[in-house]
């Protein structure tokens, strides 16, 4: 069945969805295991096909750095230089199914990274505005977002605490760096009826997602995401 | 001479084994820094592994070794950092780059190095002059003590990388006292000039350059915009630096309702992770600190006594001071952090007074009166890290049942005892957390649980109130409002019969079905954590482990296909200690069983299977009893590492005493084991209830009674070795090494598996393997075996 899944999955790819200017890059072999990753994730419970034929489509390993790029496949966050990671494919596919990506959805991220994630929702055709603060990394995603083909993703080097008040509202928001508290710009900074994904926690060590959501009277309610699918695990984790 | 070079020899390496633990867990994470520095130690063993394949024949061959490892420590040493520091290991990757664990392989051979040459002085001394083997032997044991009390003085006055040079500086010390024992006058004065040189080197140059993993929390906020480093604190029980930037903001668990402005605040970290933040005071502070679930106990009323437990960096103490509380008292065992987080312009009010104690919790809390109308403990550490399983192996004494009940005597009539912690997913240390509360309010009053408790959770923090009389219906409509108003959801309320979430769901509702079942009776309680997929039973002084909930069961999972998708499960700790044990056991058996295997058992009396029992069985007991002391006097010293040197140097120099008293003594090892066996046994039963009784004295007072109650097993536990070496080996070389061989490995390989069964089974319960492995090594020596006493004189 998840084979099947899968096989679904390469067939509506291969049927259609923006192409991206890589050609000479992506060789059989990286399509290969690009195939596998998303076996993976799809064995992991993900199932919404826009977000699985985006990540079949991106090439992950233009977004890590060449010493790991064999790696990049594998489902596991990898460091990027700087001191950042960009985050296991699962929590990528996972967090982008939870958003309800589809084509015209006007997301924020903040913490751009490799630009891995703005590249997948700008996959899906998603319109996106990317933040992130280290100003080497911005530089570096907007170029390597350009070369690949992304060109309508903003990149924008800049605190996320502040979001990015000219282009609000925005439809949903995923933030890759919380740290204890989630910023007020930007959840005033969301639509009504818009979500907003945060994974909480270290990379190498936990990744609690929890969802916001604002009703159209502007009252937000959190749901903890990740115990949903780690509950039949746990029988086996005692 | 020779007994000098040994004691310094022995000193430098157990000196250099703990500063390069703090210097691994300063750059890297607590739990590598105990695998990397774990497994090379088995340097100590496979020095006599060395020994006994090579059987050093002449009496000049053994000196010339012996005065050459004394110079080989010093030099190694001071250039195994270097050559340490050029090979970069990512631990984050071991998972899944097979290229790192080869550099990992490299860093253990590495390390191994100066722990073997240390170890090949100690036993080229033994086989040398087997007649004085008391007396090396407990020259060694005394050095080692004296090195653990060097690396603390050496990391109380200098930064660990400049630490570094104790060890090399005693080393060289040592290497020159060896080489006076030469009878060559050109090696002697060679061998010298190589000492003196190695310590004017590290005199001048540190030998280390401090490289965090960029990962943490402090090369994360250093690498902000217009990131700048405010202090810089180097200290035994942590590296203290504070940062501030313009993008650091800490406000653990903020309301999502929370519209206003943030103060400007100061990044807190010790030993390279965030641990809070210094705020600084202004109207937007004072506002912000009522939309925390800090601010919650205050939704009851005003608090005028107030104390705030680990205060440093957190924000409990401004949200004290924020609602009006007009006597604060802050317990930080930092004092540095103490001075960076005191917001000093509401001190100067009129009314307010806020008294800093710099110690640790338990200590403070058991020495102070029931007067406080609000007691709270914060959170620890960043978001995440409890979930990661960062600390699960650290001893924490703040949140066992035992801590909880003491807190709760503090409280004046109507005070409130409140604890935050980080929500994690799968629920676990929240859950933990209302069933440690439960178990405490029932300890003062059998149904204060039923009546006392309240829980609250926001999007990612969950708060525990508890009150012993009880919350009366005003209580509970001043929080259902309070947190109504800040979208947070009152998990359990007295009476409550069904989740009441409005704002954080919660699937399935875990925290409400452990504070409705902690409520209903302590046998609830029980069969609800005992049903519990994961470890949430209430901790205890006996097993300290607040931060495990993982059986060691699940950790085959982790290197099976799926160990991706487990990665928010992992509790690094455990895991390494696990890898630690493996390693350690697979290494061992390398360097012991297959050479015997290869080359055949030595000769003498008695089979190679008794060498193995009794050497095996006394270094896993000692081991064991050692680990457990540290464990156990963290409690009454306030802090591992205070608790790791009262007992390092108090054991370690007694053993000493001891081992060097018994060239004197004929006794049979077979006598002396069994003794021990009964004495660990008492120790296992009765220390914990001594250590609660000392709990409140002074710390000086508390140091006394470790040192009294560590000293006399300690000398006890130092003649083992020599007695049976004199009773199975004599004079006989290849046994000696084999021996010594056979205890080091064993004594590496116990650290891990000791540290297991703390945290598995709880303190005491080590003790009991310690009494067992005693016990194992009296029934292995037939019980008439006994060695000569010593003359006095060296046999070679």
């Amino acid at each position: 069945m998840l084979r099947q899944t899968a096989m679904l999955v390469l067939t509506l790819v291969a049927a259609g969805g923006p192409l991206v200017a890589q050609a000479g890059r992506d060789d059989a072999a990286q399509r290969a295991r690009r195939q596998a990753m998303v076996d993976v994730i799809v064995r992991a419970g993900v199932r919404d096909t826009t977000t699985l034929g985006a990540m079949l489509r991106v090439p992950r390993h233009e977004f890590v750095p060449a010493d790991v790029r064999d790696l990049a496949y594998g489902d596991h966050p990898l460091p990027i230089g700087h001191g950042q990671t960009i985050s296991q494919p699962y929590i990528v596919a996972f967090m982008t199914e939870v958003l309800g990506a589809r084509p015209g959805l006007k997301v924020l991220e903040v913490g751009t990274g490799s630009g891995y994630q703005a590249a997948v929702l700008a996959a899906i055709g998603c319109d996106v505005y990317t933040m992130e603060i280290f100003e080497v990394l911005a530089t570096e995603a907007a170029a390597r977002l350009r070369l690949l083909g992304y060109d309508g993703v903003r990149v924008r080097h800049g605190d996320g605490h502040h979001g990015w008040p000219e282009a609000a509202p925005f439809d949903a928001v995923i933030v890759t760096a919380a740290a204890g508290y989630v910023p007020p710009k930007l959840l005033e900074q969301l639509k009504p009826g818009g979500r907003m994904v945060i994974p909480v926690g270290s990379v190498y060590g936990v990744q609690n997602l929890i969802l916001v959501e604002k009703d159209p009277r502007g009252r937000m309610t959190t749901r903890n995401l990740l115990p949903v699918r780690f509950v039949p695990m746990l029988e086996g984790l005692r | 001479m020779t007994a000098l070079a040994v004691a310094l020899a022995s000193a430098a390496a157990l000196a250099w084994q703990i500063l390069l633990v703090r210097l691994f867990a300063i750059e890297q994470f607590h739990h590598f820094a105990y695998m990397a520095v774990g497994v090379a130690m088995l340097g100590y063993g496979a020095s006599g592994t060395l020994v006994a394949l090579l059987r050093p024949r002449r009496a000049t061959w053994v000196a010339s070794w012996f005065a050459g490892a004394a110079a080989l420590t010093a030099v190694t040493l001071a250039a195994v950092p270097v050559a340490v520091g050029r090979l970069s290991v990512d631990p984050t990757q071991l998972a899944w780059q097979p290229s790192q664990w080869a550099r990992l392989g490299l860093v253990y051979a590495l390390l191994a190095v100066p722990f073997a040459a240390a170890a090949l002085v100690t036993l080229l001394a033994l086989v040398r002059e087997p007649a004085r083997t008391g007396r090396l032997y407990g020259a060694s044991f005394v050095g080692a003590g004296l090195g653990a009390a060097a690396a603390l003085a050496g990391l109380a006055l200098a930064p660990p990388p400049r630490a570094l040079a104790v060890p090399v500086l005693l080393a060289a010390a040592g290497a020159v006292c060896g080489a006076w024992t030469l009878a060559n006058r050109r090696a002697r004065l060679g061998v010298a000039v190589v000492g003196a040189a190695v310590a004017v080197v590290v005199l001048t140059r540190p030998v280390w350059r401090l490289d965090v993993l960029p990962y943490k929390g402090l090369p994360q906020a250093l690498a902000l915009p217009q990131a700048e480093r405010v202090a810089d604190q180097a200290s035994p029980t942590g590296w203290l630096v504070a940062v501030r930037a313009p993008a650091l903001r800490f406000a653990p668990g903020l309301s999502l309702a929370y519209r206003g402005p943030f103060p400007t605040q100061t990044g807190l970290f010790v030993d390279g992770d965030a641990i809070g933040a210094a705020t600084t005071w202004d109207d937007s502070t004072v506002s912000l600190l009522d939309w925390l679930p800090a601010g919650l106990p205050y939704a009851l009323g005003s608090r005028h006594r107030v104390l705030v437990l680990a205060a440093g960096g957190g924000m409990d103490l401004p949200a004290a001071l924020a609602h009006g509380a007009h006597e604060v008292t802050a317990v930080e065992l930092h004092g540095a952090v103490a001075a960076l987080a005191t917001p000093r312009w509401l001190e100067a009010r009129a009314g307010v007074h806020v008294r800093w104690v710099t110690g640790d919790v338990r200590s403070a809390a058991a020495g102070m009166a029931a007067t406080h109308d609000l007691v709270t403990l914060a959170p620890t550490g960043a978001p995440g890290h409890a979930a990661a399983g960062i600390h699960a192996l650290d001893e924490d004494f703040d949140h066992t049942v035992d801590a909880y009940a003491r807190f709760l005597r503090l409280l004046a009539p109507g005070g409130v005892f409140a604890v935050t912690t980080w929500l994690s997913l799968p629920p676990r240390g929240e859950v933990r957390a209302v069933l440690t509360v439960a178990a405490a309010l029932r300890r003062l009053n059998p149904a204060a649980a039923a009546r006392g408790m309240l829980v609250v959770r926001s999007w990612g923090t969950v708060t525990v109130l508890a009150k012993p009389e009880g919350f009366t219906a005003a209580d509970l409509a001043a929080i259902e409002a309070w947190t109504a108003e800040r979208w947070f959801d009152v998990d359990w309320r007295p009476g409550l019969e069904r989740p009441a979430t409005r704002f954080n769901v919660l699937e399935p509702p875990a925290v409400f079905e452990a504070a409705h079942a902690a409520a209903t009776s302590a046998a609830a309680a029980d069969a609800f954590a005992d049903a519990y997929p994961l470890r949430v039973a209430p901790a205890t002084d006996a097993r300290p482990y607040p931060h495990h909930a993982l059986g060691l069961g699940a950790l085959a999972r982790f290197i099976g296909p799926d160990r991706g998708a487990l990665l928010p499960f992992a509790e690094w700790g455990v895991i390494a200690l696990v890898a630690t044990l493996a390693q350690c056991l697979v290494l061992a058996a390398v360097f012991v069983l297959l050479p015997v295997a290869v080359r055949g058992p030595p000769p003498g009396p008695g089979s190679f299977g008794v060498l193995l029992a009794y050497f095996g069985a006394i270094g896993l007991g000692y081991l064991a009893a050692e680990l457990a002391a540290i464990q156990q006097l963290t409690l009454l010293l306030g802090h591992p590492v205070y608790a790791a040197s009262a007992v390092l140097t108090v054991l370690l120099v007694s053993s000493g005493l001891g081992a060097a008293w018994s060239d004197r003594l004929d006794w049979r090892p077979t006598a002396l084991a069994f003794t021990l066996a009964a004495g660990l046994t008492l120790v296992a039963l009765a220390l914990l209830g001594v250590l609660h009784a000392m709990q409140g004295f002074p710390l000086a007072l508390r140091a006394l009674g470790a040192t009294l109650l560590l000293a006399p097993l300690g000398v006890a536990m130092g003649m083992p070795f020599p007695l049976g070496l004199r009773a199975l080996a004599g004079g006989d070389r290849p046994r000696v090494a084999w021996a010594w061989a056979i205890n080091g490995f064993a004594s590496v390989v116990a650290a891990p598996l000791a540290a297991l069964v703390g945290l598995e089974l709880g303190s005491p319960r080590v003790f009991a393997l310690a009494a067992l492995a005693y016990g194992v090594a009296g029934l292995a020596v037939p019980a008439a075996r006994r060695g000569p006493r010593a003359t006095g004189t060296a046999i070679v």
